[in-house]
């Protein structure tokens, strides 16, 4: 007999033998490509082993083949969902080591794309997560549809600004490529509204939902020791009690410009993370009717249009410049040696990052919470392998 | 000889009625759905989707037939016709019209509630047969719980069942002729809403479809089914979900009542199950799920003591009312 | 949003069946709007000016001539390197011998656009170009002269976007002078 097959029929399932299942990189529910191995007793799962890696495409390598004038456009495809903040990290710390000043209005309209873009992505997030608990013939699907129809919104307005709906390459190094066109802030302005309008609505279908509340309450705690210990960021560590938001604690591109509230709830549990995104949403609209309001006339970027491919030269160093992105921290390390390439440059995904507790809350929860967990994490697999 | 013949003629043409109904369903289904959420369905194929589900059958039909290499053939084989046969079976004791049915058994409801629970033996044996563990798992939270949800639907159909005084289907049609069983102070009420509750359960709708849970487990039992077989499968599924929609419209929305002419009667019935139909699919598409663990707490929780109170407490009424019928 | 804590059995019923309902209805508001599909390939949206489609070539509007000078920028600023350029010489100016762009590698980031001195290479409002083999994707020089006809063109080129990048001299002395008020360092 195959060997293989004699393994299998020799296992048996009875009683209290441990079944170890693949919740393979091809799932409906994976998040992208993302092989959790579980050891299940029964229902419960004891164990779990992640194996990343199935994305990878090389992006510290092609960071130091490209040049600064070349790499932004790259760089919103390591966390494809929230381009934007992608970009800026990167683009930050050439900024840094090249002590490049950026002007009012670049960092005004940074902000502005920043936190349209903090929308999109939590649009995503809440779509899939509830797909995921709800299943794709479901209410899950409905919830889905309804976010991807308003990010829609939101991606029109994008288009609109720069051309591409996903991928954007809308920074470059001392500002911004684009500028806004006739008539956009008055669609910008209209679309946050409505799409405030409609977060009431998907709140009410999920808010005080005992079904929802049955799978998102007490699920997946991530406690305060736990947090600050592993090193996770954004909505996971605010949700869990801990008070840090970068663009508070390091204020960057002139967020200390803007009155905006930081959601922090001390639950850890997957109804926290929902709660403190759900209040980011607000909070983002809130940002972006600020920037609108107060947007300065003036030049977008301090140096002049690209021409050429070598021409931003950045003199040697090395800096470290982080993002507050929609999932976390999102940090590029450069180093360079005064050439038009950066000698080495090393991305710090918060999806990485985050993706290392799962180990530590998944045992001891069902099948099914595995799904809401990593719903709630919310990563993104772009970031994960680069 | 004759009774035969025509009780054979019957039962072909129901069947063929019902395959018919069951593909264009899934077509409603979808269309519905879709205008909830804000997008339309199937447009292309035949003018707005009409051919959508012929499209389908045609497709399921040439699809290659895969069996695993490990799979235990004869169970693997078996459990699509297994699991159809008893969703097929409970349509010939569902009376149309007075007096137009396969077989108006006289323990009509008994024989439909019974038959309908052998679906789980099929399902049972697709999980098995298939050698994969997301079916096993599936088919495993199946058998929890269908046979859980059972037992509160049996009870609420029988709340229908006391107040016309009679297990024959046709029976209780003609008990409604006055006043619709849902429409009876507080227990007709209670007892649709129960009956509506354990149809989605029963029929592993969200938001108690953990069994099929497609992003976690992918289809469930019917991961590895490919072609004609899986297209048995769904058939099946449709139209236990069908037939009871149909039970639902008969026990509590009057069956063939409506006004008009007397051969109008299918007309209405077959639009009260639509009816109950797409307020079951309602429901399924504006929740999330559960987990498998809080479905089965609640069901012998919540729903067992509930429908045993209000099978008692139809009992006190029908007595208090001295004989039975309305 | 919450209803706030319930206790007792009769308040959790009450709270469980107002949740219901309000999520039911929200299906059933959706449910009487009106979708928002379009009938793609029968309806296509309007594009905004900016969109980035296909790139094509372009000529000069008053002599008919073609704009590109063979001068490579293009070539050296793509990221993934799909455009390859030989230069003619020729007595007035230069010319592109050959110009190959791969487009089903391209990735319609608009740099080889930015840098063009001639706004020669543009993009088009379109991306209607799904073919079943891929040697159709490889575009020389007439076919992307063709595309440039073919299509609406994009608002971006060369020129335009670096004016809007450039800062103007005056500004540029204005933030020397004042480098607090023109927006302090990241």
């Amino acid at each position: 007999m195959d060997p293989e097959a004699r393994k299998v029929i020799e296992m048996g399932y009875g009683g209290a033998e441990r079944l170890t299942m693949n919740m393979g990189p091809q799932h409906p529910s994976a998040h992208g490509v993302f092989r959790a191995i579980l050891t299940l007793q029964g229902e419960t799962v004891v164990g779990m082993d992640a194996v990343i890696g199935y994305l990878h495409r090389c992006h510290e390598k092609l960071g130091e083949t490209l040049t600064y004038t070349q790499y932004p456009s790259i760089a919103s495809k390591t966390d494809y969902v929230a381009a934007m903040s992608s970009e800026l990290a990167y683009v930050r710390a050439a900024e840094l080591l090249g002590k490049i000043e950026v002007p009012k209005r670049a960092q005004y309209l940074r902000v502005l794309v920043g936190e349209l873009q903090r929308i999109a992505s939590h649009c995503v997030w809440l779509g899939t997560w509830c797909m995921d608990m709800g299943g794709a013939l479901g209410g899950g699907a409905t919830v889905f549809l309804y976010c991807i129809r308003e990010r829609e919104m939101v991606l029109d307005l994008f288009e609109a600004l720069v051309g591409a709906r996903l991928l954007y390459g809308f920074h470059q190094v001392g500002g911004t490529r684009y500028d806004l066109p006739a008539g956009w802030v008055q669609t910008c302005r209209e679309t946050v509204d409505f799409i405030d309008r409609r977060i009431t609505e998907w709140e009410e279908m999920l808010e005080d939902n005992d079904f929802f509340l049955a799978r998102a309450r007490g699920v997946g705690v991530i406690s305060r020791e736990l947090a600050q210990e592993i090193g996770i960021s954004g909505p996971l560590i605010r949700a869990s009690g801990v008070n840090y938001d970068i663009r508070r604690a390091e204020p960057y591109s002139s967020y200390e410009d803007f009155d905006f509230k930081v959601p922090v709830e001390t639950a850890g549990d997957c109804y926290a993370r929902y709660r403190v995104r759900m209040v980011e949403f607000r909070e983002s609209s809130k940002i972006v009717r600020q920037v609108l309001d107060g947007l300065p006339e003036g030049p977008i970027s301090s140096r002049p249009g690209v021409k050429s491919v070598g021409q931003v030269r950045i003199p040697k160093g090395e800096a470290y410049a982080r993002v507050e992105g929609p999932r976390g921290e999102v940090g590029c390390y450069l180093v360079a040696d005064g050439s038009a390439k950066p000698y080495r440059m090393k991305w710090r995904g918060a999806s990485f990052s985050n993706l290392a507790v799962l180990p530590h809350i998944i045992p001891g929860h069902k099948v099914a919470d595995v799904v809401a967990i990593m719903g709630s994490v919310d990563p993104v697999f772009g970031e994960v392998d680069r | 000889m004759g009774e035969a013949l025509s009780g054979f003629i019957a039962g072909f043409i129901v069947l063929n009625a019902v395959v018919g109904i069951v593909t264009y369903v899934t077509l409603l289904e979808r269309k519905f759905a879709a205008r909830m959420q804000s997008r339309i369905g199937p447009y292309r194929v035949g003018p707005h989707g009409l051919l959508q589900p012929i499209a389908d059958a045609l497709k399921l039909m040439m699809k290659e037939d895969i069996v695993p290499r490990l799979a235990d053939r004869v169970v693997y084989n078996l459990a699509p016709v297994v699991f159809l046969i008893p969703c097929m079976l409970i349509f010939a004791t569902i009376p149309f019209a007075p007096g137009l049915g396969v077989a108006d058994l006289n323990i009509g409801i008994l024989f439909f509630l019974a038959v309908s629970a052998m679906e789980i033996v099929g399902l049972f044996m697709a999980g098995w047969g298939s050698n994969n563990k997301y079916a096993l798992l599936s088919a495993m939270r199946a058998v929890n719980q269908i046979i859980s949800y059972d037992l509160p639907f049996i009870f609420t159909a029988l709340v229908p069942v006391l107040l016309a005084g009679s297990l024959r289907l046709s029976d209780i049609a003609t008990a409604q002729a006055g006043l619709w069983f849902v429409f009876y102070p507080v227990i007709g009420q209670l007892a649709f809403a129960a009956f509506i509750i354990t149809t989605l359960a029963a029929e592993n709708r969200v938001p108690f479809d953990i069994l099929e849970a497609e992003s976690e487990l992918v289809a469930g039992f019917r991961v590895e089914y490919s072609g004609m077989k899986f297209a048995l499968i769904q058939l099946g599924e449709y139209a236990h979900m069908v037939g009871t929609s149909f039970l639902g419209a008969l026990l509590f929305l009057g069956a063939w009542a409506g006004p008009g002419p007397a051969w109008l009667g299918p007309v209405w019935f077959l639009l009260k199950a639509m009816g109950v139909f797409l307020l079951v699919t309602w429901v399924r598409w504006s929740f999330v799920r559960i987990r498998v663990d809080q479905i089965l707490a609640i069901s012998w929780k919540l729903l067992l003591p509930l429908s045993l109170l209000l099978l008692m407490a139809t009992a006190l009424v029908v007595v208090l009312r001295s004989g039975p019928g309305v | 949003m919450s209803d706030g804590p319930r206790d007792g059995f009769w308040d959790e019923l009450g709270g469980l069946c107002r949740a219901v309902g309000r999520a039911m209805g929200v299906t059933f508001v959706n449910f009487l709007r009106k979708p928002v599909t379009v009938h793609y390939p029968d309806v296509t949206r309007v594009y905004p000016d900016r969109f980035r489609g296909v790139l094509a070539l372009t000529y000069d509007t008053e002599t008919g001539e073609e704009n590109c000078i063979g001068c490579r920028l293009c070539e050296y600023i793509c990221p993934p390197r799909v455009i390859k350029v030989e230069m003619l010489k020729s007595e007035k100016r230069n010319f592109a011998k050959t110009f190959t762009l791969e487009l089903y590698a391209c990735e319609f980031c608009e740099l080889c656009v930015q840098v063009c001195p001639t706004d020669a290479i543009v993009m088009m409002k379109s991306f209607d170009v799904a073919t079943a083999d891929r040697r159709e994707l490889l575009l020389d020089k007439d076919r992307l002269h063709t595309l440039g006809q073919q299509f609406e063109r994009s608002w971006a080129t060369g020129n335009i976007l670096r004016d809007m990048q450039t800062p103007p001299k005056a500004a540029k002395a204005e933030s020397a002078a004042q480098p607090k008020a023109a927006g302090g360092a990241e």
